[in-house]
């Protein structure tokens, strides 16, 4: 047999996997200051407030069951298992308000129904975000010039991430929860009530 | 022979003309008569009421009654033909108790009266909006929204400040 030959040039160095908790929580990328210092006794964990506290709100948001139309089968498609929102720790869909962070506003909003979307949006405790989903509920859409429905539902509750589409795909659900993801992670603690602008 | 001929022959002064609307056997009937033809129909066979139209057609509103004979598999319609600045017309609901709902529905919508029908109030729109939609000369520059009251009824106004976000 011809002895092999490697070319040493291909060979990459891999990242070794994480193997400690801090070091898989380096990992994600998330707490990007993350300072660790060892101590006589442990570890000793630096990293800012803000940074901390956004890691854990946008790690485990959980939406509150709501749909108003068609988009709302786009959003059991999303959370089922070939989709898996599951991976952003979102897979939780909580039926009361009270025990919500996020809101999908999926699908046409009436102006019988807008009300009840805002009685649902105040109900639900701070902090909170709103995704609006789908061309009715961001501008009305195809019912733009009908009588009983309500030309974005930003005209009653501030939205945070707008997804277009009729109704949007499921690849576009989780486009959307990214951008949000990303919106989360650069707030800083207090914003949303002026404190640090 | 289909239905709408079959009815001509059996009332032929109540039915004005025969024709066929989407391949379904139409019969155009005085509107006096719509009790007397309907109760015909109902012993022709045509037990199902499957959903009352009204057509603004601007100078007359058109009312048309689809109906369906699961004994017979045939399709029957019925049109009785109104004034427009007075819809008016009995209602069928001692012979199809299901147009109770459909008659209601016309009544919101296109704003045609009913007489004689047990509970004539607006079914999808709430009670106190202004004018019929799906009228040609509906208003819409009047844009009308919806608040929850204390008893959780619905409040219609035209002012939106106490929905509408502030900017």
């Amino acid at each position: 047999m011809d002895p092999v030959t490697i070319d040493t040039t291909k060979i990459r160095i891999t990242k070794r996997k994480p193997e400690t908790a801090l070091e898989k929580l380096e990992d994600t990328g998330l707490i990007n200051t993350l300072l660790a210092a060892k101590d006589r006794e442990g570890f000793i964990l630096l990293t800012t407030v803000d940074q901390a506290i956004n890691w854990g709100r946008l790690s485990s948001l959980w939406p509150v069951t709501s749909g108003l139309a068609c988009c709302a089968i786009e959003m059991m498609a999303t959370s089922m298992a070939h989709h898996d929102i599951a991976r952003f720790g979102m897979e939780v869909f909580r039926a009361s308000p009270r025990q919500s962070d996020l809101m999908f506003v999926a699908g046409t909003v009436t102006k019988r129904m807008a009300p009840r979307v805002k009685q649902l949006y105040e109900m639900m405790a701070e902090p909170k975000w709103v995704i609006s989903v789908g061309s009715c509920a961001n501008t009305g859409g195809p019912y733009h010039e009908s009588y009983c429905v309500l030309k974005g539902v930003d005209n009653i509750i501030p939205v945070d991430v707008y997804i277009p589409g009729c109704p949007p795909r499921p690849e576009a659900w989780l486009y959307g929860i990214i951008q949000l993801r990303e919106k989360i992670k650069n707030e800083g603690y207090g914003a949303k009530w002026g404190l640090n602008k | 022979m289909n239905s709408a001929e079959e009815l001509k022959y059996l009332l032929p002064n109540s039915v004005i003309s025969v024709g066929v609307q989407t391949n379904k056997p139409l019969a155009v009937i005085r509107k006096e008569d719509l009790l007397t033809v309907a109760g015909k129909v109902k012993e022709m066979g045509f037990d199902s009421l499957s959903v009352i139209t009204g057509v603004d057609r601007l100078d007359r509103i058109e009312v048309i009654y689809n109906l369906f004979s699961y004994k017979k598999k045939q399709n029957l319609a019925l049109k009785v033909i109104l004034d427009h600045k007075s819809p008016e017309v009995d209602s069928v609901t001692s012979i199809w108790k299901v147009a109770d709902w459909l008659e209601r529905e016309t009544y919101d919508l296109v704003g045609v009266k009913f007489n004689g029908h047990p509970n004539l109030k607006r079914i999808l729109l709430p009670e106190g909006w202004i004018g019929h939609p799906l009228m040609k000369d509906y208003d819409m520059s009047i844009e009308q929204f919806v608040t929850i009251g204390e008893d959780g009824e619905d409040i219609v106004s035209t002012d939106g400040s106490n929905l509408l976000r502030r900017r």
